[in-house]
């Protein structure tokens, strides 16, 4: 009678898995292309409220704009591409949410399955993502991010030191998606650099090719 | 080659307004004295490309001593500006332009970032704000 029993709870639980349109993890849904928002609702901080380091302050002084990864087609990756003006499609799988950036065709991977980043895991530019679901907001948690990314191009610089970190919260309220990101910094800066953005759901939405000529980066 | 540009007139107090809300991760100001705006009328398109990561529009006028000088000014990505209907074929070498617009390179060079360009038939060519696009001289 047991064993009946089991197998029913294990039948039930595999076809109501089967069923869902979603991860069993997400706690929501994501998924498509979405624009960012008209008129554009990205922000950096004021500047002047931006509290650095000696030292942040010394690579903030140095900052030029051939430093810029973005005008030698180098992606911006995290943190420096937390607030993108391009669409971006959102794949939500079991064991986690793929971003999908126009910008530099940049791929996401959000583990969600509850994994730890690798030891043998390199700094990169768009480091480590895991992620996890508060209620219906999804926390991303970055780290083993590139020491040679910046935080944004007015010469806000990043360390990429392996204590730095990026925390992103996303929600969706009807047709839009927001989004705080916080880069915890340390060295560089004496308290998180704060960035929010929105995007406007697009069913018709389209993510273009974005071919990059490093010709025509430069600043004159 | 001589640098001076033809008309230029300040906007004092804009620079940090713009600065902040930002529709790339770029900061203009970082670049280009936002709170300059320089005109340069009567000009000809020499090169046009739209490209990523960002497009250019090469031009030549005269200047206030009547030399030919060369300038060059930056478009947004040829993604973006192609969202704003701004399009490969907007310009092709040797149109007329009655003026162009925009916020010269701190570095001094014969560099901008374009925000507004009108042809020598009256079309507008919105680059940058919110109402950015062609306008047609007929619908305005």
């Amino acid at each position: 009678m047991k064993l009946i029993k089991k197998i029913a709870v294990l039948s039930i639980t595999s076809a109501l898995t089967w069923l869902m349109p979603v991860s069993s993890y997400a706690q929501a849904d994501f998924e498509g292309i979405w624009n960012p928002s008209h008129p554009p609702r990205m922000g950096q901080p004021v500047p002047s409220d931006v509290r650095l380091t000696v030292e942040g302050q010394a690579e903030f002084d140095a900052f030029s704009p051939d430093k810029d990864p973005t005008l030698r087609c180098v992606m911006p990756g995290i943190p420096l591409g937390l607030v993108d003006p391009y669409p971006i499609e959102i794949v939500q799988q079991d064991h986690q949410v793929l971003f999908l950036y126009e910008h530099f065709h940049m791929v996401r991977r959000i583990f969600t399955d509850g994994r730890e980043v690798p030891d043998h895991w390199l700094p990169s530019f768009m480091g480590y993502s895991t992620g996890q679901w508060d209620g219906d907001t999804l926390v991303i948690r970055t780290t083993h991010m590139s020491p040679d990314n910046y935080t944004w191009t007015a010469g806000f610089p990043f360390s990429g030191d392996p204590e730095a970190y990026v925390i992103e919260r996303y929600r969706r309220d009807g047709e839009e998606l927001s989004f705080r990101g916080e880069v915890h910094d340390p060295r560089y800066y004496e308290e998180p650099y704060v960035v929010n953005g929105h995007w406007d759901f697009a069913p018709e939405g389209e993510i273009w090719e974005y071919e990059c000529i490093p010709e025509f980066g430069g600043i004159q | 080659m001589k640098r001076t540009p033809r008309l230029v007139f300040v906007s004092i107090g804009l620079t940090l307004f713009i600065g902040f809300p930002v529709t790339a991760h770029h900061n203009g100001g970082t670049y280009f004295d936002m709170g300059v705006d320089i005109e340069h009328k009567v000009a000809t398109v020499v090169g046009y490309d739209l490209v990523n990561p960002h497009g250019r529009l090469v031009y030549v006028f005269a200047d206030g001593n009547g030399n030919e000088v060369e300038w060059i000014g930056e478009l947004p990505s040829a993604n973006n500006a192609r969202r704003r209907g701004l399009n490969a074929d907007l310009f092709k070498p040797g149109d007329q332009l009655s003026s162009v617009t925009g916020n010269p390179s701190r570095s001094g060079a014969n560099f901008m970032r374009l925000s507004r360009v009108v042809f020598a038939n009256g079309d507008i060519a919105q680059i940058s704000g919110r109402n950015a696009g062609v306008h047609r001289a007929e619908s305005q």
